[in-house]
């Protein structure tokens, strides 16, 4: 559980706010952060941040206000100053014409088990020596530089609320790693990536193995310009995971589906939307995913299917939407998920991908992949790392920069085959907090008919 | 709390500390204050409305040629947060690369205030809240699905200090405001027209600007009654064809062509695992021809525009200098500390002083290479009514639906809220869906008429993100219209 010293001032807070009969609800964020990053072979920048964010909402029938501080939380003074300013801007606020629902901790929940201490306390030094290990492993075989960044510490995430006794919190820690080889001369990029929760999870051989898979097709062919047009395309788990994303988005919010602003907007729960190869789960008991106990309403998050063999099952409502639309919420008042898309039958291992391929593009990764029209699911999005053309069931040629414009449910009723192993594809960002996020899904997915509208002449 | 004053004499004996452990340089930001506040109006109701402060210090030191940053909330914790900056510089020193160095000593003081009148700080929530409840009542109509009315302000109290002796204070302040109306065609597909608060770089940037018609509410009817045009409107056809676009587009075709292409961290390759790579060499500069001789691009220092600081976040006092000439690449967006790697891998001197563009969002980032404002000067080719008078075959773009450019920004797809066709010098009609496509190089070098003084205008960025840890930061555009020959344009499928 957290921190006394903190916990006993955020109880007294509540406990006053319960006095001056006001609606609170308080969440706490606390990080540890390190991250090198890693420029033209060297480590250019280790950087180290700890820091204690705290939310105050206040809620007075229809009006709401809130209030964040980023500071040491040190004196009590500072929790009231903080629920001051929240009622301050509830007073002013204009009131919504529905009934807000009041976050409410459904169950006291304290939860460790994803705390890692010595992950947590993992130096500057230690990643410094494996990148190290990586760049000597590999530096001497040819014209290569090496980049990345290396993220890694803890979150501590609590909330209670005047609505009752109970405080949800978690603890836990997290490693996202990246390193990307870039050839000086013909510019070509490959990437490895590792996620972790625990330390130890992966070595310098491990990484340079990985490169050297890749180094031979990049360094002994010619780079591929595809044709344009509808083509077989192998994605692999970073590509997965932003289709997944996307299909998401676009299709099952629960706000943009009542406002007919969404590509399932047609549809009911029931229908028929993709492939029957396609179950999409958002589950925080999957071991591939961080698992988020709570949402910031204070519900219990369980396992909540959207997708079952393909057909519509249910839509996600966060508090608000759920209100506005009446519906009941269904844990989703939080950006860290933990989607899981099941993995299919086809052989592990990126040569099972390969075999069932037999000719196709492999495009693992997708850059700054946006929705043109939500409505219709478009998306466009540029392949980039480890994209390699598929000849005979092999890598033969890597490719120059493709793009790829086609609808999430083509793509996801075009599957024709699954890896049956799943792999854990960190989908974390730092822009405001250390919100660990991460998907499970298959190792590859093979689609028919992908289209394909642009070709760029560099990689 | 600990007064700033405080914080500033622990910093100056750290400062000879690091000295004396042998670090080169070291600096520190205090932000005494960074306040935000954030006011959404969705379909009326009032769905943000909050605010928020955070108050810490960044370090950062240089030691043996590598970087090592912390941050911490507790001022009471000065030497803790310099130790770990120490340590995390030592690290880093284990892998050396070219060596960061930040050149000869510039000391400078001075301060810089952004031009505001009325704090919007100042003003009630409740005269806030009315205003945009004002414009929301603007766009209420039973033609229109959807709203979004929103308000965001920033004020940030800052002070720098370095081991040059250099001491900077600034009260940086921003105001940005959108609206957005959305409906749904006949077959259902929602299409949406919005306008966000923008300038001519003039004036000021408190709460007067705001509340100016003219820059922003008094476009409410303009936005609903375009949607209307767009809802009726044929899907734009795929074909080549000449690109009219105006400045609520052309920021974004600036930012995500011109603007991070140039950024120097990304040409050297320390954002390739992340942001990405650019097209652009340190040995191109001088010589690459990246547009037509119609294109000259800068950096520029608008008098009101979230990309004027004063000085950045190394001291360095903001620079008004080209970044493009006559379409040749001359210069390119940098700091202190990166220009002997940039000039050694060019093979010749091509960057003698700092682009005074470190920028860092908050006090726990640390300053990386941004854009600052990266404008298009204007041209000779007249008013946007000139330009469409001389274009046969053509559409005229507006505002950014989606973007999804290559990782080293040498290709691009974008999608707009509204094209308007011309034919044989005139606008025709409006059509729906409008995209267009194209290669960085290729695309600027087929402008081919560039509006005068009238059409430029100045669009402001809220939210440019870069980096790791991740950065979102606050820049302008100023931008004319702009039109380009023989562009990609729609869908084919
Ligand atoms: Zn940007």
């Amino acid at each position: 559980m957290l921190e006394s010293r903190i916990r006993d001032l955020l109880l007294a807070a509540r406990k006053e706010a319960l006095n001056r009969g006001l609606n609170a609800e308080f969440s706490l964020h606390r990080e540890r952060s390190n991250l090198i990053r890693l420029g033209n072979s060297s480590v250019a920048l280790s950087t180290y941040e700890e820091l204690t964010r705290l939310d105050v909402s206040v809620q007075d029938g229809r009006k709401v206000g809130s209030y964040g501080l980023t500071a040491d939380i040190t004196s009590e003074g500072q929790l009231l100053e903080a629920l001051e300013r929240a009622a301050e801007n509830c007073s002013a606020a204009l009131p919504k014409d529905y009934d807000p629902i009041f976050a409410q901790v459904e169950e006291a929940i304290d939860d460790s088990s994803g705390f890692d201490p010595e992950l947590e306390s993992l130096s500057a030094e230690a990643k410094t020596a494996l990148c190290k290990q990586v760049v000597d492993g590999l530096k001497p075989k040819g014209k290569y530089d090496f980049s990345g960044s290396w993220s890694s510490g803890s979150a501590e995430m609590y909330m209670t609320s005047t609505a009752n006794e109970n405080e949800a919190y978690r603890h836990l820690t997290d490693s996202r790693f990246v390193m990307v080889l870039k050839e000086q001369d013909k510019k070509w990029e490959l990437s490895v990536e590792r996620t972790a929760k625990a330390l130890g999870a992966f070595s310098a051989e491990d990484v340079v193995a990985e490169f050297a898979t890749l180094l031979p097709v990049y360094e002994g062919n010619q780079p591929y310009a595809t044709e344009t047009g509808r083509l077989r395309v192998l994605f692999g788990p970073q590509a997965i995971a932003q289709l997944l994303s996307l299909a998401l988005w676009g299709g099952f919010f629960g706000r943009t589906w009542e406002e007919k602003r969404s590509y399932t907007a047609g549809n009911k729960p029931g229908d028929k939307l993709f492939s029957e190869l396609v179950t999409i789960v958002d589950d925080p008991s999957h071991p591939d995913v961080f698992g988020m106990p709570f949402d910031f309403n204070g519900l219990r998050r369980r396992p909540f299917t959207v997708v079952e063999r393909g057909v519509f099952k249910a839509l996600l409502y966060d508090s608000m939407a759920a209100a506005k639309y009446k519906k009941r919420p269904t844990g989703h008042d939080l950006s860290n998920t933990d989607f899981v898309l099941s993995p299919g039958t086809g052989e592990p291992g990126i040569a099972g991908g390969l075999d069932a391929a037999g000719d196709a593009l492999y495009i693992p990764h997708l850059h700054y992949i946006h929705m043109p029209d939500p409505t219709k699911g478009l998306f466009t999005g540029s392949s980039r790392f480890n994209a390699i053309r598929v000849q005979g069931g092999r890598f033969t040629q890597p490719m120059v920069s493709t793009r790829v414009t086609d609808t999430s449910p083509s793509v996801f009723s075009n599957i024709t085959t699954m890896s049956s192993r799943s792999v854990s594809q960190n989908e974390s960002n730092t822009y405001g907090r250390r919100e660990p996020e991460a998907m499970s899904v298959p190792e590859w997915m093979l689609c028919d008919n992908v289209r394909i509208t642009d070709v760029a002449d560099s990689f | 709390m600990i007064a700033a004053d405080k914080v500033a004499s622990d910093v100056a004996s750290h400062f000879d500390r690091m000295k004396s452990e042998g670090c080169s340089f070291a600096d520190a930001r205090l932000y005494d204050e960074d306040s935000s506040q954030r006011l959404v109006l969705y379909d009326g109701n009032l769905e943000s409305n909050t605010s928020s402060i955070e108050r810490g210090l960044g370090v950062r030191v240089l030691k043996d040629g590598a970087w090592g940053f912390a941050a911490t909330a507790d001022l009471a914790a000065v030497a803790a947060c310099f130790d770990r900056a120490l340590s995390n510089a030592r690290a880093a020193a284990h892998l050396p690369g070219f060596p960061k160095d930040m050149g000869l000593p510039q000391p400078t003081t001075g301060s810089y205030r952004s031009p505001v009148q009325k704090d919007p700080f100042e003003v009630p929530l409740a005269e806030k809240l009315a205003f945009l409840k004002g414009i929301d009542a603007t766009l209420e109509d039973k033609t229109i699905a959807q709203r979004i009315v929103w308000a965001a302000f920033q004020r940030r109290k800052i002070i720098y200090w370095n081991t040059e002796g250099t001491e900077v204070d600034r009260w940086v302040s921003n105001v940005f405001a959108t609206m957005m109306a959305m409906a749904p065609d006949k077959d259902g597909r929602t299409h949406r027209r919005s306008v966000e608060l923008h300038g001519d770089g003039t004036g000021t940037r408190g709460w007067e600007w705001l509340t100016e018609p003219k820059w922003f509410s008094g476009h409410a009817d303009r936005i609903k009654s375009e949607l209307a045009e767009v809802l009726a409107a044929d899907p734009l056809p795929p074909g080549r064809r000449d690109l009219i676009i105006l400045p609520g587009q052309g920021f974004l075709q600036v930012h995500e062509t011109i603007g991070h292409a140039l950024e120097l961290d990304r040409i050297l390759g320390y954002e390739l695992s992340y942001a990405g790579g650019s097209h652009v060499r340190p040995e191109m500069i001088g010589k690459l021809r990246y547009g037509s001789e119609k294109l000259n691009c800068r950096a520029g220092k608008h008098q009101n525009s979230p990309g004027t600081f004063g000085f950045d976040d190394e001291g360095t006092p903001q620079r008004d200098y080209m970044l493009i000439d006559g379409g040749v690449l001359v210069n390119v967006l940098s700091s202190r500390t990166d220009l002997g790697e940039a000039n050694e891998l060019a093979g010749r001197e091509v960057f003698t002083e700092s682009g005074s563009a470190a920028r860092a969002t908050s006090f726990y980032r640390t300053p990386i290479d941004r854009m600052t404002n990266i404008s298009i000067d204007p041209g000779n080719d007249g008013t946007l009514d000139d330009i469409i008078a001389a274009t046969e075959d053509g559409i005229i773009v507006d505002v950014p639906v989606s973007w999804s450019i290559g990782s080293n920004r040498e290709h691009f797809h974008f999608g707009t809220e509204i094209a308007w066709e011309v034919r044989d010098g005139k606008k025709t009609r409006v059509h729906k869906n409008p995209t267009y496509q194209g290669h960085t190089l290729e695309f600027w070098r087929s402008l081919d008429m560039v509006g005068d003084q009238s059409t430029w205008c100045l669009q402001q960025v809220a939210n440019c993100g870069k980096g790791e840890p991740n950065q979102v930061m606050q820049l302008g555009h100023g931008v004319p219209v702009l039109r380009f020959k023989n562009v990609q344009t729609g869908e084919k499928e």
